[in-house]
């Protein structure tokens, strides 16, 4: 029949245009439970990377923030960041929350007792939740910034989480979103590890699903490129 | 009560805003809403709120888009349901929650349903199937390129968080076969089976209902008369062009419909079309309300909403404004709670009437469907028109056909959504006889792959289950000589509606019993639920049109006023730098412009040229 492609379908030729560098876009969802901190990590991450790289933005869907790997300057992740919005509070994620998610962090607060414990079952949840093996898992032991200043307030010790995450295969990191401490490594380690396991496979998970869908943001109509009317 | 003072939105109350002293005349003027990020800007509270502005019970679409709505607004809301799941009536659901709900159907404890039916294939769940590889929507629905929830969208950037396909492929079951619809003005010129005057009569029509509510003239003496005799006495159009405008193009359910309603539909599907692409309509992946649902019910938690779910209203009292709750936690509500009727508590007596059926069969088959779908496209809607089944059915039976592309069901599959509004058992009958047709035809059209079918069909634990599993097999067969498709999944089930078919939610059922509210109505004395308003069930239409209209007659009902209904604006680049990413492509497009669509506009969306790296 005289159907003529629509513009969506030509879309699965666009990654020529990625030749000389390499952009590419992960989801990455944040759990925990309530009051660990998830969202200050996000928010230190997006505030310290703000000035040195113009393109971080704050949208109401979920923060993007791009980072160049130091290990490999030619590739930029850009991050697309899901914050639980609360919905976690109540064990209340949807299933979108968790969908094609490239990376996830788990965040714990060194100085709440058990709070490991929960950040396991986290782990768990995405695991049944999430089938994609090579999911990025990274654990983070959040406000060592309150232990810097009173040892006894710790109450999870490194090497108890450190134990766990190896044998789970976890990224570990204890950080501080108030001093930055550790923030921005994480965000690197999970870069460069997410590049590894897709960056290769290029039209990557997410670039690869696209090719077929819509995006609303662009009526054809507009398009300027519409030759008569 | 109406005129309530309007509340400062979500913008107004951020502390970057409330640091510029005149954030109250700016805000007019510019109209500029920055996205408060809930957790971010101020960290969230650690208990349950003991004072909501509105409890909203039920995580529908409709329920769903206004919370989005009153969140963003500024309306501090607490956002529950019963079920472990989003959507409730919109819900998209695995195997197993669907098993779960039917049991609940059939035990009575899910109100708005009945009469529901199983049958389970054994490969299901077991080795191959998982069950959360399916994604079963309760009401699926589509998404018209121009359309009132598709802005929506838009502006609350709830679109970032879901996926959308193009969906061409419109065909109307004739004389036991399918007739792929001509519905563009390139198509109606070069198809060759169509004689001359019918290509002008349609012609003629189409450049007429593109602009039909200010030619009045034309249609005036058929306001009250059917939709047929004004195509035909008029527009001198030929029954099988009636019969695709009426069913295929404007998705009308029986052929008394009236004129302007009829005309209205039309219109619909040609303004949509070739707004992205050529096609009239779009689907979300993995899920339609279900996933829509998700996605403004994350909207309003970003913008201040808490959710909780496994919770159940236990009893409102407008008296002392007091909510309880099932887990014993109680809230005073400042303005209102809205609840869907799925939702109600125990001891309610204000539930609105349903008092119109939508029946439905829902089937997942070993089928991948690619012959309905158009070229790269995995979904298909197919029309069966009133008198074109064996059943003699007197009303359209409506099939939307999702293919395994669209994420909903594993790959070799295909999950066939069949509707009807015929009521009793009639219904079923139709829905029988339309899943029949689209076996032989789909068996038909693919016949080379024989499949050894075993044909054994599980039989769900829940009761009320009449089919025998293996004479249902057997049925197939003979049906066609031999060959047969496996039924992975069927499903019967009767959803009741306050809403009749065609028409949008009528606010009257919005009066409530409330001392508070200006119709005065008596309280009913013991009743666990006076005051409550309720929302209207999803009807059995098959676009997402009446959801919108549905939550800002709810929304004014709240706020008192429609104004603030989703009035935001993000200010960053996000924009931009999506379209950048989007735009890379097109430049060499040979796409040509039919021009059904002249005096389109959409979204104002600006177009951002190439992308650099």
């Amino acid at each position: 029949m005289g159907w003529v492609k629509s513009p969506i379908h030509k879309r699965a030729h666009q990654n020529k245009r990625y030749n000389t560098a390499t952009m590419l876009q992960f989801k990455l969802v944040l759990l925990g439970d309530s009051s660990v901190g998830k969202s200050s990590i996000v928010h230190r991450f997006v505030k310290d990377s703000f000035d040195e790289f113009r393109e971080s933005t704050i949208g109401a869907a979920f923060l993007s923030q791009t980072i160049k790997l130091e290990k490999h300057p030619d590739v930029t992740i850009k991050f697309e960041i899901w914050d639980t919005a609360g919905q976690e509070r109540y064990k209340s994620l949807a299933p979108m929350y968790y969908r094609n998610a490239n990376a996830a962090l788990i965040v714990y607060d060194v100085t709440q007792p058990g709070s490991l414990v929960k950040a396991q079952s986290w782990v768990e949840e995405l695991k049944n939740k999430v089938g994609d093996q090579d999911l990025v898992i990274c654990l983070a032991g959040n406000k060592v910034d309150i232990c810097d200043e009173d040892a006894t307030a710790r109450e999870v010790q490194r090497e108890d989480a450190q134990l766990y995450a190896q044998e789970q295969g976890l990224l570990f990191y204890e950080t501080s979103a108030k001093t930055g401490a550790g923030v921005s490594a994480i965000f690197q380690e999970i870069g460069e590890r997410v590049y590894q396991k897709k960056g290769m496979e290029v039209p990557s998970s997410t670039q690869a699903r696209k090719p077929l869908n819509v995006e609303l943001q662009r009526p054809s109509t507009n398009d300027s490129t519409s030759c008569c009317s | 009560m109406m005129g309530a003072e309007r509340r400062t939105s979500m913008a107004e109350r951020r502390p970057s805003t409330l640091n510029q002293s005149s954030f109250s005349m700016e805000r007019r003027a510019s109209s500029v809403v920055v996205p408060h990020l809930a957790g971010i800007e101020d960290p969230l509270p650690d208990t349950t709120p003991d004072k909501v502005d509105v409890v909203v019970v039920g995580t529908g679409l409709v329920e769903s888009i206004l919370a989005a709505a009153l969140a963003w607004q500024g309306s501090n809301v607490l956002h529950i349901d019963s079920n472990s799941y989003y959507g409730d009536t919109s819900a998209t659901l695995t195997i197993d929650q669907l098993k779960q709900w039917v049991q609940d159907v059939n035990q009575g404890s899910l109100k708005c349903y009945e009469n529901a039916k199983l049958h389970i294939s054994s490969v299901v769940g077991r080795g191959s199937y998982k069950s959360r590889d399916f994604g079963i929507d309760l009401s699926p629905k589509i998404l018209f390129a121009k359309s009132d929830l598709l802005s929506i969208l838009l502006k609350s950037r709830v679109h970032q968080y879901l996926e959308f396909q193009s969906l061409s492929s419109f065909h109307t079951y004739e004389n036991d076969s399918f007739e792929r619809l001509t519905n563009t003005k390139q198509e109606i010129f070069t198809n060759p089976s169509l004689p001359l005057m019918t290509k002008r009569s349609l012609m003629k029509f189409i450049k007429f209902v593109l602009d039909w509510e200010n030619q009045q003239e034309v249609w005036a003496s058929y306001r009250d008369k059917p939709i047929t005799s004004f195509l035909v006495n008029k527009f001198k159009l030929e029954r099988a062009q009636v019969y695709e405008l009426i069913f295929s193009i404007g998705l009308c359910y029986n052929i008394d419909v009236k004129t302007p309603e009829a005309l209205q539909r039309i219109r619909r599907y040609l303004t949509s079309f070739d707004v992205y692409g050529p096609f009239p309509v779009l689907y979300s992946k993995y899920g339609g309300p279900g996933e829509l649902s998700q996605g403004f019910c994350r909207s309003a938690a970003v913008a201040g909403a808490t959710y909780k779910l496994n919770e159940t209203l236990v009893s409102y009292d407008p008296e002392s404004k007091t909510a309880i709750f099932g887990d014993g936690s109680r809230v005073t509500v400042t303005e209102k709670v809205v609840a869907a009727p799925t939702q109600c508590p125990k001891n309610s007596r204000n539930v609105p009437e349903q008092m119109f059926e939508v029946q439905r069969l829902t089937c997942v088959v070993d089928k991948p469907c690619l012959e309905w779908f158009g070229e790269g496209e995995y979904a298909a809607v197919v029309v069966f028109p009133p008198g074109s089944l064996k059943s003699g059915n007197r009303q359209a039976v409506q099939a939307l056909i999702m293919g395994a592309g669209s994420d909903v069901c594993p790959a070799g599959s295909s999950v066939w959504y069949l509707t009807s509004t015929e009521s009793g058992p009639r219904g079923e009958m139709d829905l029988d006889a339309a899943f029949g047709a689209l076996e032989e035809s789909i068996i038909r059209e693919s016949s080379a792959d024989i499949e050894n079918d075993s044909g054994i069909l599980e039989v769900d634990t829940s009761g009320h289950f009449t089919l025998n599993s293996v004479k249902l097999g057997q049925s197939f067969k003979e049906h066609i000589s031999g060959e047969s498709i496996q039924v992975l999944v069927k499903l019967y089930y009767k959803q009741l509606t306050s809403t009749p078919p065609f028409e949008v939610v009528d606010p009257s059922i919005f009066d409530v019993n409330d001392p508070a509210d200006g119709v005065h109505k008596k309280l009913i004395p013991g009743a666990s639920d006076n005051g409550v308003l309720y929302t209207a069930l999803p009807s059995a239409e098959i676009s997402y049109d009446e959801a919108v209209t549905a939550a800002r007659v709810l929304f004014q009902r709240i706020v008192g006023s429609d104004d603030d209904f989703f009035d935001l604006d993000f200010e960053d680049e996000d924009d931009t730098d999506q379209m950048n990413e989007s735009a890379v492509v097109d430049d060499e497009d040979d796409r040509m412009d039919i021009g059904l669509n002249a005096e389109m506009s959409v979204e104002p969306v600006e177009f951002a040229g190439e992308m650099e790296i």
